[in-house]
Protein backbone atom coordinates (compact mmCIF):
# COMPACT_ATOMS: atom_id res chain seq x y z
CA UNK A 1 0.00 0.00 0.00
CA UNK A 2 1.32 3.42 -0.94
CA UNK A 3 2.27 6.00 1.68
CA UNK A 4 1.31 9.28 0.06
CA UNK A 5 -1.16 10.11 -2.65
CA UNK A 6 0.36 10.30 -6.13
CA UNK A 7 -1.38 13.54 -6.94
CA UNK A 8 -2.00 16.25 -4.37
CA UNK A 9 -4.98 18.31 -5.40
CA UNK A 10 -5.21 22.01 -4.75
CA UNK A 11 -7.62 23.09 -2.05
CA UNK A 12 -10.98 23.67 -3.83
CA UNK A 13 -10.72 20.34 -5.63
CA UNK A 14 -9.59 18.55 -2.52
CA UNK A 15 -12.69 19.81 -0.68
CA UNK A 16 -14.96 18.85 -3.57
CA UNK A 17 -13.38 15.41 -3.69
CA UNK A 18 -13.77 14.82 0.03
CA UNK A 19 -17.42 15.83 -0.09
CA UNK A 20 -18.15 13.78 -3.21
CA UNK A 21 -16.62 10.65 -1.72
CA UNK A 22 -18.40 11.25 1.55
CA UNK A 23 -21.76 11.49 -0.22
CA UNK A 24 -21.04 8.42 -2.37
CA UNK A 25 -20.03 6.32 0.62
CA UNK A 26 -23.00 7.48 2.69
CA UNK A 27 -25.42 6.75 -0.14
CA UNK A 28 -24.14 3.19 -0.04
CA UNK A 29 -23.86 2.74 3.72
CA UNK A 30 -27.04 4.45 4.97
CA UNK A 31 -29.59 2.19 3.19
CA UNK A 32 -27.67 -0.91 4.19
CA UNK A 33 -27.35 0.11 7.84
CA UNK A 34 -31.08 0.87 7.89
CA UNK A 35 -31.79 -2.62 6.55
CA UNK A 36 -29.65 -4.22 9.26
CA UNK A 37 -31.22 -2.01 11.96
CA UNK A 38 -34.73 -2.89 10.77
CA UNK A 39 -33.93 -6.59 10.73
CA UNK A 40 -33.15 -6.31 14.44
CA UNK A 41 -36.37 -4.49 15.37
CA UNK A 42 -39.23 -6.22 17.16
CA UNK A 43 -42.54 -6.06 15.26
CA UNK A 44 -43.99 -3.09 17.18
CA UNK A 45 -41.02 -0.87 16.31
CA UNK A 46 -40.99 -1.62 12.58
CA UNK A 47 -43.29 1.12 11.34
CA UNK A 48 -42.54 4.60 12.47
CA UNK A 49 -40.30 5.27 15.41
CA UNK A 50 -36.57 5.55 15.33
CA UNK A 51 -34.31 4.20 12.59
CA UNK A 52 -32.43 2.01 15.06
CA UNK A 53 -33.99 -0.68 17.30
CA UNK A 54 -34.84 0.20 20.91
CA UNK A 55 -35.03 -3.40 22.03
CA UNK A 56 -32.87 -5.32 19.51
CA UNK A 57 -33.96 -8.89 18.85
CA UNK A 58 -32.97 -11.77 16.59
CA UNK A 59 -36.63 -12.82 16.37
CA UNK A 60 -36.89 -11.79 12.71
CA UNK A 61 -34.05 -14.13 11.82
CA UNK A 62 -35.87 -17.05 13.41
CA UNK A 63 -39.15 -15.95 11.82
CA UNK A 64 -37.81 -15.96 8.27
CA UNK A 65 -36.83 -19.63 8.62
CA UNK A 66 -40.37 -20.39 9.75
CA UNK A 67 -42.05 -18.44 6.99
CA UNK A 68 -40.07 -19.87 4.06
CA UNK A 69 -37.85 -22.96 3.70
CA UNK A 70 -34.77 -20.76 3.77
CA UNK A 71 -32.57 -23.60 4.99
CA UNK A 72 -33.41 -25.61 1.89
CA UNK A 73 -32.82 -22.61 -0.38
CA UNK A 74 -29.45 -22.00 1.27
CA UNK A 75 -28.51 -25.63 0.79
CA UNK A 76 -29.49 -25.54 -2.90
CA UNK A 77 -27.53 -22.34 -3.45
CA UNK A 78 -24.46 -23.50 -1.51
CA UNK A 79 -24.29 -26.92 -3.15
CA UNK A 80 -24.93 -25.79 -6.73
CA UNK A 81 -22.56 -22.85 -6.33
CA UNK A 82 -19.78 -25.07 -4.96
CA UNK A 83 -20.23 -27.66 -7.72
CA UNK A 84 -20.51 -25.08 -10.45
CA UNK A 85 -17.53 -22.96 -9.38
CA UNK A 86 -15.41 -26.07 -8.81
CA UNK A 87 -16.25 -27.31 -12.30
CA UNK A 88 -15.69 -23.88 -13.84
CA UNK A 89 -12.22 -23.66 -12.30
CA UNK A 90 -11.11 -27.14 -13.39
CA UNK A 91 -12.39 -26.69 -16.93
CA UNK A 92 -10.92 -23.19 -17.21
CA UNK A 93 -7.57 -24.35 -15.81
CA UNK A 94 -7.23 -27.16 -18.35
CA UNK A 95 -8.29 -24.94 -21.25
CA UNK A 96 -6.00 -22.10 -20.19
CA UNK A 97 -3.10 -24.56 -19.98
CA UNK A 98 -3.80 -25.71 -23.54
CA UNK A 99 -4.03 -22.14 -24.85
CA UNK A 100 -0.96 -20.89 -22.99
CA UNK A 101 1.46 -23.79 -23.29
CA UNK A 102 0.71 -25.73 -26.49
CA UNK A 103 0.85 -24.99 -30.15
CA UNK A 104 -1.75 -26.59 -32.35
CA UNK A 105 -3.71 -25.80 -35.43
CA UNK A 106 -6.74 -23.57 -34.86
CA UNK A 107 -5.58 -22.37 -31.46
CA UNK A 108 -6.03 -18.69 -32.18
CA UNK A 109 -9.45 -19.20 -33.71
CA UNK A 110 -10.63 -21.24 -30.72
CA UNK A 111 -9.29 -18.64 -28.33
CA UNK A 112 -11.13 -15.94 -30.24
CA UNK A 113 -14.34 -17.99 -29.99
CA UNK A 114 -13.78 -18.32 -26.24
CA UNK A 115 -13.38 -14.56 -25.88
CA UNK A 116 -16.39 -14.05 -28.13
CA UNK A 117 -18.51 -16.12 -25.77
CA UNK A 118 -17.62 -13.61 -23.05
CA UNK A 119 -19.20 -10.83 -25.11
CA UNK A 120 -22.40 -12.68 -26.02
CA UNK A 121 -25.18 -11.57 -23.69
CA UNK A 122 -27.47 -14.16 -22.10
CA UNK A 123 -30.36 -12.44 -23.79
CA UNK A 124 -29.40 -14.03 -27.08
CA UNK A 125 -29.01 -17.63 -25.95
CA UNK A 126 -31.39 -18.13 -23.03
CA UNK A 127 -34.34 -19.49 -24.98
CA UNK A 128 -32.64 -22.30 -26.92
CA UNK A 129 -30.61 -23.18 -23.82
CA UNK A 130 -33.82 -23.40 -21.84
CA UNK A 131 -35.39 -25.61 -24.52
CA UNK A 132 -32.34 -27.85 -24.52
CA UNK A 133 -32.33 -28.18 -20.73
CA UNK A 134 -36.01 -29.13 -20.77
CA UNK A 135 -35.35 -31.65 -23.52
CA UNK A 136 -32.56 -33.19 -21.42
CA UNK A 137 -35.00 -33.50 -18.53
CA UNK A 138 -32.95 -31.11 -16.39
CA UNK A 139 -35.69 -28.54 -15.82
CA UNK A 140 -36.04 -27.77 -12.11
CA UNK A 141 -32.95 -29.77 -11.14
CA UNK A 142 -29.46 -29.00 -9.92
CA UNK A 143 -28.17 -30.23 -13.29
CA UNK A 144 -30.06 -27.47 -15.05
CA UNK A 145 -28.58 -24.87 -12.70
CA UNK A 146 -25.01 -26.15 -13.00
CA UNK A 147 -24.21 -27.66 -16.39
CA UNK A 148 -25.08 -24.87 -18.86
CA UNK A 149 -22.88 -22.48 -16.88
CA UNK A 150 -19.79 -24.65 -16.48
CA UNK A 151 -17.79 -22.84 -19.14
CA UNK A 152 -16.31 -19.63 -17.71
CA UNK A 153 -14.53 -17.79 -20.55
CA UNK A 154 -13.43 -15.04 -18.16
CA UNK A 155 -11.64 -17.63 -16.06
CA UNK A 156 -9.96 -19.09 -19.13
CA UNK A 157 -8.80 -15.65 -20.19
CA UNK A 158 -7.41 -14.64 -16.79
CA UNK A 159 -5.70 -17.98 -16.09
CA UNK A 160 -4.12 -17.95 -19.53
CA UNK A 161 -2.69 -14.49 -18.80
CA UNK A 162 -1.17 -15.78 -15.58
CA UNK A 163 0.28 -18.84 -17.30
CA UNK A 164 1.79 -16.76 -20.10
CA UNK A 165 3.52 -14.62 -17.49
CA UNK A 166 4.98 -17.76 -15.94
CA UNK A 167 8.78 -18.11 -16.45
CA UNK A 168 9.52 -20.50 -19.31
CA UNK A 169 12.83 -21.62 -17.77
CA UNK A 170 11.08 -23.28 -14.87
CA UNK A 171 8.97 -25.38 -17.20
CA UNK A 172 12.00 -26.28 -19.30
CA UNK A 173 13.81 -27.34 -16.16
CA UNK A 174 10.86 -29.52 -15.20
CA UNK A 175 10.84 -31.06 -18.70
CA UNK A 176 14.55 -31.88 -18.46
CA UNK A 177 13.91 -33.55 -15.15
CA UNK A 178 11.48 -35.77 -16.99
CA UNK A 179 8.21 -34.18 -15.93
CA UNK A 180 5.43 -34.70 -18.47
CA UNK A 181 2.83 -32.03 -19.20
CA UNK A 182 0.51 -33.28 -16.45
CA UNK A 183 3.21 -33.24 -13.81
CA UNK A 184 4.31 -29.79 -14.98
CA UNK A 185 0.76 -28.52 -14.61
CA UNK A 186 0.21 -30.15 -11.25
CA UNK A 187 3.59 -29.59 -9.60
CA UNK A 188 5.00 -26.46 -11.25
CA UNK A 189 2.18 -24.29 -12.57
CA UNK A 190 -0.62 -24.98 -10.13
CA UNK A 191 1.25 -24.07 -6.93
CA UNK A 192 2.37 -20.83 -8.54
CA UNK A 193 -0.98 -19.64 -9.84
CA UNK A 194 -2.91 -20.64 -6.75
CA UNK A 195 -3.51 -17.03 -5.63
CA UNK A 196 -4.99 -16.17 -9.02
CA UNK A 197 -7.07 -19.33 -9.01
CA UNK A 198 -8.45 -18.52 -5.58
CA UNK A 199 -9.32 -14.96 -6.55
CA UNK A 200 -11.07 -16.04 -9.76
CA UNK A 201 -12.92 -18.67 -7.75
CA UNK A 202 -14.18 -16.01 -5.37
CA UNK A 203 -15.40 -13.83 -8.23
CA UNK A 204 -17.20 -16.76 -9.83
CA UNK A 205 -18.68 -17.62 -6.44
CA UNK A 206 -20.13 -14.12 -6.00
CA UNK A 207 -21.51 -14.14 -9.54
CA UNK A 208 -23.14 -17.54 -9.09
CA UNK A 209 -24.50 -16.92 -5.60
CA UNK A 210 -26.16 -13.69 -6.72
CA UNK A 211 -27.53 -14.97 -10.02
CA UNK A 212 -31.20 -14.36 -10.65
CA UNK A 213 -32.25 -14.72 -14.27
CA UNK A 214 -31.23 -18.31 -14.96
CA UNK A 215 -32.54 -19.87 -11.70
CA UNK A 216 -35.73 -17.85 -12.22
CA UNK A 217 -36.52 -19.58 -15.49
CA UNK A 218 -35.02 -23.00 -14.80
CA UNK A 219 -36.43 -23.79 -11.32
CA UNK A 220 -39.99 -23.99 -10.10
CA UNK A 221 -40.07 -26.18 -7.00
CA UNK A 222 -38.48 -25.71 -3.61
CA UNK A 223 -36.27 -28.75 -4.22
CA UNK A 224 -34.15 -26.80 -6.70
CA UNK A 225 -34.86 -23.16 -5.89
CA UNK A 226 -31.92 -20.94 -4.91
CA UNK A 227 -31.92 -18.27 -2.19
CA UNK A 228 -32.30 -15.37 -4.58
CA UNK A 229 -35.51 -16.82 -5.99
CA UNK A 230 -36.70 -17.83 -2.52
CA UNK A 231 -36.29 -14.30 -1.16
CA UNK A 232 -38.04 -12.88 -4.19
CA UNK A 233 -41.00 -15.20 -3.60
CA UNK A 234 -41.09 -14.13 0.02
CA UNK A 235 -41.28 -10.51 -1.13
CA UNK A 236 -44.35 -11.39 -3.22
CA UNK A 237 -45.95 -13.38 -0.42
CA UNK A 238 -45.60 -10.87 2.40
CA UNK A 239 -48.00 -7.98 2.24
CA UNK A 240 -45.99 -5.38 4.06
CA UNK A 241 -46.68 -6.85 7.48
CA UNK A 242 -43.55 -8.97 7.56
CA UNK A 243 -40.93 -6.36 6.85
CA UNK A 244 -38.73 -7.50 9.74
CA UNK A 245 -38.35 -11.10 8.53
CA UNK A 246 -37.89 -9.87 4.94
CA UNK A 247 -35.04 -7.60 6.00
CA UNK A 248 -33.53 -10.43 8.06
CA UNK A 249 -33.79 -12.61 4.95
CA UNK A 250 -31.90 -10.23 2.69
CA UNK A 251 -29.20 -9.80 5.33
CA UNK A 252 -28.79 -13.58 5.56
CA UNK A 253 -28.69 -13.97 1.78
CA UNK A 254 -25.96 -11.33 1.53
CA UNK A 255 -23.79 -12.70 4.33
CA UNK A 256 -21.81 -15.36 2.42
CA UNK A 257 -20.49 -12.95 -0.21
CA UNK A 258 -19.80 -10.36 2.49
CA UNK A 259 -17.92 -12.88 4.62
CA UNK A 260 -15.82 -14.04 1.69
CA UNK A 261 -15.08 -10.43 0.84
CA UNK A 262 -13.99 -9.49 4.36
CA UNK A 263 -11.82 -12.57 4.54
CA UNK A 264 -10.04 -12.03 1.22
CA UNK A 265 -10.57 -8.28 0.88
CA UNK A 266 -7.08 -7.39 -0.26
CA UNK A 267 -6.84 -10.15 -2.82
CA UNK A 268 -10.29 -9.63 -4.29
CA UNK A 269 -9.82 -5.91 -4.75
CA UNK A 270 -6.47 -6.52 -6.40
CA UNK A 271 -7.76 -9.13 -8.82
CA UNK A 272 -11.02 -7.38 -9.59
CA UNK A 273 -9.08 -4.31 -10.12
CA UNK A 274 -6.00 -5.56 -11.93
CA UNK A 275 -7.76 -8.04 -14.16
CA UNK A 276 -10.93 -6.12 -14.30
CA UNK A 277 -12.46 -7.83 -17.27
CA UNK A 278 -16.04 -8.36 -16.23
CA UNK A 279 -19.43 -7.32 -17.51
CA UNK B 1 17.85 -19.94 -21.54
CA UNK B 2 18.54 -21.05 -25.12
CA UNK B 3 20.73 -23.88 -23.87
CA UNK B 4 17.97 -25.17 -21.61
CA UNK B 5 15.45 -24.84 -24.44
CA UNK B 6 17.70 -26.87 -26.76
CA UNK B 7 18.09 -29.52 -24.10
CA UNK B 8 14.35 -29.61 -23.56
CA UNK B 9 13.77 -30.08 -27.27
CA UNK B 10 16.37 -32.84 -27.40
CA UNK B 11 14.64 -34.58 -24.55
CA UNK B 12 11.30 -34.27 -26.32
CA UNK B 13 12.75 -35.61 -29.56
CA UNK B 14 14.17 -38.61 -27.78
CA UNK B 15 10.72 -39.69 -26.66
CA UNK B 16 9.07 -42.48 -28.63
CA UNK B 17 6.66 -41.73 -31.46
CA UNK B 18 3.55 -42.75 -29.58
CA UNK B 19 4.43 -40.24 -26.89
CA UNK B 20 4.63 -37.49 -29.50
CA UNK B 21 1.23 -38.32 -30.87
CA UNK B 22 -0.22 -38.31 -27.36
CA UNK B 23 1.40 -34.95 -26.88
CA UNK B 24 -0.20 -33.62 -30.05
CA UNK B 25 -3.59 -34.78 -28.89
CA UNK B 26 -3.13 -33.49 -25.38
CA UNK B 27 -4.18 -29.86 -25.98
CA UNK B 28 -7.39 -31.10 -27.59
CA UNK B 29 -8.04 -33.32 -24.62
CA UNK B 30 -7.47 -30.37 -22.28
CA UNK B 31 -9.75 -28.13 -24.32
CA UNK B 32 -12.51 -30.62 -24.96
CA UNK B 33 -14.70 -29.87 -21.90
CA UNK B 34 -14.64 -26.13 -22.62
CA UNK B 35 -15.25 -26.58 -26.33
CA UNK B 36 -18.15 -28.99 -25.82
CA UNK B 37 -19.78 -26.62 -23.33
CA UNK B 38 -19.31 -23.53 -25.47
CA UNK B 39 -20.62 -25.35 -28.51
CA UNK B 40 -23.66 -26.69 -26.67
CA UNK B 41 -24.60 -23.71 -24.54
CA UNK B 42 -23.31 -20.66 -26.41
CA UNK B 43 -22.80 -21.15 -30.11
CA UNK B 44 -25.49 -23.71 -30.86
CA UNK B 45 -28.14 -21.61 -29.06
CA UNK B 46 -26.97 -18.62 -31.09
CA UNK B 47 -27.74 -20.47 -34.33
CA UNK B 48 -30.92 -21.94 -32.90
CA UNK B 49 -32.18 -18.45 -32.00
CA UNK B 50 -31.77 -17.39 -35.61
CA UNK B 51 -33.74 -20.45 -36.72
CA UNK B 52 -36.50 -19.96 -34.15
CA UNK B 53 -36.95 -16.36 -35.23
CA UNK B 54 -38.04 -17.36 -38.73
CA UNK B 55 -40.38 -20.25 -37.89
CA UNK B 56 -43.71 -20.75 -36.21
CA UNK B 57 -43.20 -23.30 -33.43
CA UNK B 58 -46.21 -25.54 -32.81
CA UNK B 59 -46.81 -28.39 -30.43
CA UNK B 60 -47.18 -31.83 -32.06
CA UNK B 61 -46.58 -30.37 -35.51
CA UNK B 62 -43.41 -29.64 -37.48
CA UNK B 63 -42.21 -26.05 -37.36
CA UNK B 64 -43.50 -23.92 -40.17
CA UNK B 65 -41.18 -21.49 -41.96
CA UNK B 66 -42.70 -18.02 -41.86
CA UNK B 67 -39.85 -15.87 -43.19
CA UNK B 68 -39.74 -12.47 -41.60
CA UNK B 69 -43.35 -12.56 -40.37
CA UNK B 70 -42.23 -12.64 -36.73
CA UNK B 71 -40.19 -9.50 -37.30
CA UNK B 72 -42.92 -7.58 -39.05
CA UNK B 73 -45.35 -8.67 -36.35
CA UNK B 74 -42.98 -7.20 -33.78
CA UNK B 75 -42.68 -3.86 -35.49
CA UNK B 76 -46.44 -3.50 -35.42
CA UNK B 77 -46.75 -4.30 -31.73
CA UNK B 78 -46.92 -1.30 -29.38
CA UNK B 79 -45.14 -3.12 -26.56
CA UNK B 80 -42.17 -3.76 -28.86
CA UNK B 81 -41.94 -0.11 -29.73
CA UNK B 82 -42.17 0.91 -26.08
CA UNK B 83 -39.50 -1.63 -25.14
CA UNK B 84 -37.21 -0.52 -27.96
CA UNK B 85 -37.46 3.11 -26.93
CA UNK B 86 -36.87 2.25 -23.27
CA UNK B 87 -33.83 0.20 -24.26
CA UNK B 88 -32.37 3.28 -25.92
CA UNK B 89 -33.09 5.24 -22.74
CA UNK B 90 -31.52 2.62 -20.46
CA UNK B 91 -28.36 2.53 -22.53
CA UNK B 92 -28.26 6.26 -23.22
CA UNK B 93 -28.42 7.16 -19.54
CA UNK B 94 -26.02 4.44 -18.51
CA UNK B 95 -23.27 6.26 -20.37
CA UNK B 96 -23.13 9.38 -18.16
CA UNK B 97 -24.11 7.53 -14.96
CA UNK B 98 -22.14 4.32 -15.17
CA UNK B 99 -19.24 5.27 -17.45
CA UNK B 100 -18.51 8.95 -16.76
CA UNK B 101 -19.55 9.52 -13.14
CA UNK B 102 -17.18 6.88 -11.73
CA UNK B 103 -14.18 8.64 -13.31
CA UNK B 104 -14.07 11.62 -10.91
CA UNK B 105 -14.88 9.28 -8.01
CA UNK B 106 -11.87 7.14 -8.91
CA UNK B 107 -9.63 10.19 -9.24
CA UNK B 108 -10.76 11.46 -5.84
CA UNK B 109 -10.11 8.09 -4.17
CA UNK B 110 -6.75 7.96 -5.88
CA UNK B 111 -5.83 11.40 -4.54
CA UNK B 112 -7.09 10.77 -1.01
CA UNK B 113 -4.79 9.91 1.87
CA UNK B 114 -4.02 6.19 2.04
CA UNK B 115 -6.36 5.28 4.89
CA UNK B 116 -9.32 7.23 3.54
CA UNK B 117 -8.68 5.74 0.10
CA UNK B 118 -8.76 2.21 1.52
CA UNK B 119 -11.98 2.93 3.42
CA UNK B 120 -13.78 4.42 0.42
CA UNK B 121 -12.52 1.64 -1.83
CA UNK B 122 -14.03 -1.00 0.42
CA UNK B 123 -17.34 0.83 0.74
CA UNK B 124 -17.58 1.39 -3.01
CA UNK B 125 -17.14 -2.33 -3.51
CA UNK B 126 -20.04 -3.34 -1.27
CA UNK B 127 -22.88 -2.97 -3.85
CA UNK B 128 -20.92 -5.32 -6.15
CA UNK B 129 -21.21 -8.02 -3.49
CA UNK B 130 -24.95 -7.65 -3.07
CA UNK B 131 -27.31 -9.40 -5.45
CA UNK B 132 -29.63 -7.35 -7.63
CA UNK B 133 -32.51 -9.06 -5.81
CA UNK B 134 -31.33 -7.66 -2.50
CA UNK B 135 -30.65 -4.24 -4.00
CA UNK B 136 -34.12 -4.14 -5.56
CA UNK B 137 -35.81 -5.09 -2.28
CA UNK B 138 -33.78 -2.50 -0.35
CA UNK B 139 -34.87 0.26 -2.71
CA UNK B 140 -38.49 -0.84 -2.92
CA UNK B 141 -38.58 -0.44 0.83
CA UNK B 142 -36.63 2.82 0.89
CA UNK B 143 -38.88 4.40 -1.74
CA UNK B 144 -42.25 3.00 -0.67
CA UNK B 145 -44.55 6.05 -0.43
CA UNK B 146 -46.64 4.65 2.42
CA UNK B 147 -44.27 2.88 4.76
CA UNK B 148 -40.83 3.33 3.26
CA UNK B 149 -37.79 4.83 4.91
CA UNK B 150 -37.70 7.94 2.73
CA UNK B 151 -41.28 8.91 3.58
CA UNK B 152 -40.60 8.63 7.31
CA UNK B 153 -37.97 11.32 6.82
CA UNK B 154 -40.13 13.47 4.55
CA UNK B 155 -43.42 13.32 6.43
CA UNK B 156 -42.26 15.15 9.57
CA UNK B 157 -41.11 17.92 7.20
CA UNK B 158 -44.64 18.14 5.80
CA UNK B 159 -43.64 16.61 2.47
CA UNK B 160 -45.30 13.76 0.64
CA UNK B 161 -43.10 11.00 -0.76
CA UNK B 162 -44.00 10.57 -4.46
CA UNK B 163 -44.85 7.08 -5.68
CA UNK B 164 -41.85 6.85 -7.97
CA UNK B 165 -42.32 3.24 -9.05
CA UNK B 166 -46.02 3.31 -9.88
CA UNK B 167 -45.78 6.50 -11.89
CA UNK B 168 -45.09 5.85 -15.59
CA UNK B 169 -43.11 9.08 -15.87
CA UNK B 170 -40.63 8.32 -13.09
CA UNK B 171 -40.43 4.53 -12.83
CA UNK B 172 -37.79 4.02 -15.51
CA UNK B 173 -35.51 6.69 -14.05
CA UNK B 174 -35.85 5.07 -10.64
CA UNK B 175 -34.72 1.75 -12.04
CA UNK B 176 -31.86 3.41 -13.90
CA UNK B 177 -30.82 5.10 -10.66
CA UNK B 178 -30.95 1.87 -8.67
CA UNK B 179 -28.92 -0.04 -11.25
CA UNK B 180 -26.38 2.80 -11.36
CA UNK B 181 -26.13 2.66 -7.54
CA UNK B 182 -25.19 -0.99 -7.90
CA UNK B 183 -22.43 -0.63 -10.50
CA UNK B 184 -20.87 2.83 -10.05
CA UNK B 185 -18.51 1.62 -7.34
CA UNK B 186 -17.34 -1.33 -9.39
CA UNK B 187 -16.59 0.85 -12.40
CA UNK B 188 -14.79 3.36 -10.17
CA UNK B 189 -12.56 0.51 -8.99
CA UNK B 190 -11.78 -0.41 -12.59
CA UNK B 191 -10.70 3.17 -13.22
CA UNK B 192 -8.68 3.12 -10.01
CA UNK B 193 -6.75 0.17 -11.40
CA UNK B 194 -6.05 2.15 -14.56
CA UNK B 195 -4.86 5.11 -12.52
CA UNK B 196 -2.58 2.93 -10.38
CA UNK B 197 -0.37 2.23 -13.37
CA UNK B 198 0.26 5.90 -14.16
CA UNK B 199 3.87 6.76 -13.34
CA UNK B 200 4.23 9.28 -10.56
CA UNK B 201 7.21 11.03 -12.19
CA UNK B 202 5.00 12.25 -15.02
CA UNK B 203 2.67 13.97 -12.59
CA UNK B 204 5.52 15.44 -10.56
CA UNK B 205 7.21 16.87 -13.64
CA UNK B 206 3.93 18.38 -14.84
CA UNK B 207 3.48 19.92 -11.42
CA UNK B 208 6.97 21.42 -11.56
CA UNK B 209 6.01 22.97 -14.88
CA UNK B 210 3.12 24.63 -13.06
CA UNK B 211 0.25 22.56 -14.47
CA UNK B 212 -3.13 22.92 -12.75
CA UNK B 213 -5.24 20.01 -11.45
CA UNK B 214 -7.56 20.29 -14.39
CA UNK B 215 -4.71 20.34 -16.89
CA UNK B 216 -3.11 17.24 -15.34
CA UNK B 217 -6.47 15.47 -15.43
CA UNK B 218 -7.26 16.43 -18.98
CA UNK B 219 -3.94 15.94 -20.66
CA UNK B 220 -2.47 13.11 -18.59
CA UNK B 221 -5.01 11.14 -16.56
CA UNK B 222 -7.83 10.92 -19.09
CA UNK B 223 -5.64 9.90 -22.05
CA UNK B 224 -3.88 7.24 -19.96
CA UNK B 225 -7.25 6.06 -18.66
CA UNK B 226 -8.80 5.85 -22.11
CA UNK B 227 -8.36 2.07 -22.61
CA UNK B 228 -10.32 1.49 -19.40
CA UNK B 229 -12.99 4.02 -20.34
CA UNK B 230 -13.25 2.29 -23.70
CA UNK B 231 -13.68 -1.09 -22.03
CA UNK B 232 -16.28 0.16 -19.53
CA UNK B 233 -18.24 1.93 -22.27
CA UNK B 234 -18.40 -1.15 -24.50
CA UNK B 235 -19.40 -3.52 -21.70
CA UNK B 236 -22.00 -1.02 -20.46
CA UNK B 237 -23.61 -1.01 -23.89
CA UNK B 238 -23.62 -4.79 -24.09
CA UNK B 239 -24.72 -5.64 -20.57
CA UNK B 240 -26.91 -2.80 -19.24
CA UNK B 241 -30.07 -4.22 -20.79
CA UNK B 242 -29.34 -7.53 -19.11
CA UNK B 243 -28.37 -5.98 -15.77
CA UNK B 244 -31.64 -4.11 -15.38
CA UNK B 245 -33.64 -7.32 -15.87
CA UNK B 246 -33.70 -8.11 -12.16
CA UNK B 247 -34.73 -4.65 -10.92
CA UNK B 248 -37.42 -4.49 -13.62
CA UNK B 249 -38.70 -7.94 -12.74
CA UNK B 250 -38.83 -7.25 -9.02
CA UNK B 251 -39.62 -3.54 -8.80
CA UNK B 252 -42.11 -2.94 -11.61
CA UNK B 253 -42.63 -6.09 -13.70
CA UNK B 254 -42.12 -3.94 -16.80
CA UNK B 255 -44.99 -1.61 -15.97
CA UNK B 256 -46.78 0.65 -15.34
CA UNK B 257 -48.14 0.16 -18.88
CA UNK B 258 -44.79 -0.88 -20.40
CA UNK B 259 -43.01 2.17 -19.02
CA UNK B 260 -40.02 0.22 -17.72
CA UNK B 261 -39.85 -2.84 -19.96
CA UNK B 262 -36.92 -3.29 -22.34
CA UNK B 263 -36.20 -5.64 -25.21
CA UNK B 264 -34.62 -8.32 -23.03
CA UNK B 265 -37.50 -8.18 -20.57
CA UNK B 266 -39.97 -8.28 -23.44
CA UNK B 267 -38.25 -11.35 -24.91
CA UNK B 268 -38.49 -13.02 -21.51
CA UNK B 269 -42.20 -12.22 -21.21
CA UNK B 270 -42.94 -13.40 -24.72
CA UNK B 271 -41.12 -16.67 -24.08
CA UNK B 272 -42.41 -17.49 -20.61
CA UNK B 273 -45.70 -15.66 -20.27
CA UNK B 274 -47.24 -15.58 -23.73
CA UNK B 275 -45.21 -18.60 -24.98
CA UNK B 276 -44.50 -16.95 -28.30
CA UNK B 277 -41.11 -18.43 -29.11
CA UNK B 278 -40.85 -16.87 -32.56
CA UNK B 279 -41.47 -13.34 -31.29
CA UNK B 280 -39.14 -13.84 -28.34
CA UNK B 281 -36.31 -15.08 -30.58
CA UNK B 282 -36.80 -12.27 -33.09
CA UNK B 283 -36.73 -9.72 -30.25
CA UNK B 284 -33.56 -11.20 -28.77
CA UNK B 285 -31.90 -11.20 -32.16
CA UNK B 286 -32.89 -7.63 -32.98
CA UNK B 287 -31.59 -6.57 -29.58
CA UNK B 288 -28.30 -8.29 -30.24
CA UNK B 289 -27.91 -6.76 -33.69
CA UNK B 290 -28.70 -3.34 -32.24
CA UNK B 291 -26.24 -3.72 -29.37
CA UNK B 292 -23.57 -5.13 -31.65
CA UNK B 293 -23.93 -2.17 -34.01
CA UNK B 294 -23.87 0.28 -31.14
CA UNK B 295 -20.81 -1.34 -29.58
CA UNK B 296 -19.01 -1.40 -32.92
CA UNK B 297 -19.91 2.24 -33.51
CA UNK B 298 -18.67 3.17 -30.07
CA UNK B 299 -15.51 1.13 -30.56
CA UNK B 300 -14.86 2.99 -33.77
CA UNK B 301 -15.63 6.43 -32.34
CA UNK B 302 -13.71 5.96 -29.10
CA UNK B 303 -11.05 3.74 -30.59
CA UNK B 304 -9.60 6.64 -32.52
CA UNK B 305 -9.04 8.51 -29.29
CA UNK B 306 -7.67 5.68 -27.20
CA UNK B 307 -4.03 5.99 -26.21
CA UNK B 308 -2.29 2.80 -25.29
CA UNK B 309 0.61 3.62 -23.01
Amino acid sequence: MRETAPLTLTSPWRAIGTIALFIASLSILVPLLLVIATSLKPAIEIHGGLPWPQAPTLGNYAAVFERIPLGLYLWNSAATTALRVGGQLVIALLAAYAFARFEFRGRDLLFALTLGAMMLPHSLTFLPTYLMISWLGWFDTWWGLIVPNLAAPVGVFLLRQHMLAFPRDLLDAAAIDGAGPWRALWLVILPNIQPALAAIGILLFIECWNEYFWPLIITESEAAMTVQIGIRRFLDAERGDELGPLMAGIVLVSLPAMAVFLWFQRRILETFVSAGLKG
Amino acid sequence: MSASLALGRAAAAARPRAGRRARRLLPWLLLSPLLVLLAAFTYWPLLHTIYLSVVDVRLFEPDRFVGLANYSGLFRSPSFNAAAWNTVLYIGLSLPLKVLLPIPLAVFVWCAAARMAALHRSILFVPTLLSFVVVAIVWIWMLNPVMGMAQSVLRPLGLQMPALLSNAATAIYTIIGVSAWKVIGFNALLYLAGLASIPRELIESMRLDGASDWRITRSLLLPLLSPTIYFVAITSVLFTVQQVFTPINIMTGGGPSNATTNLFYLAYEMAFESFNIGFASATALLLFVGLGTLAALKAWLLGRRVHYA
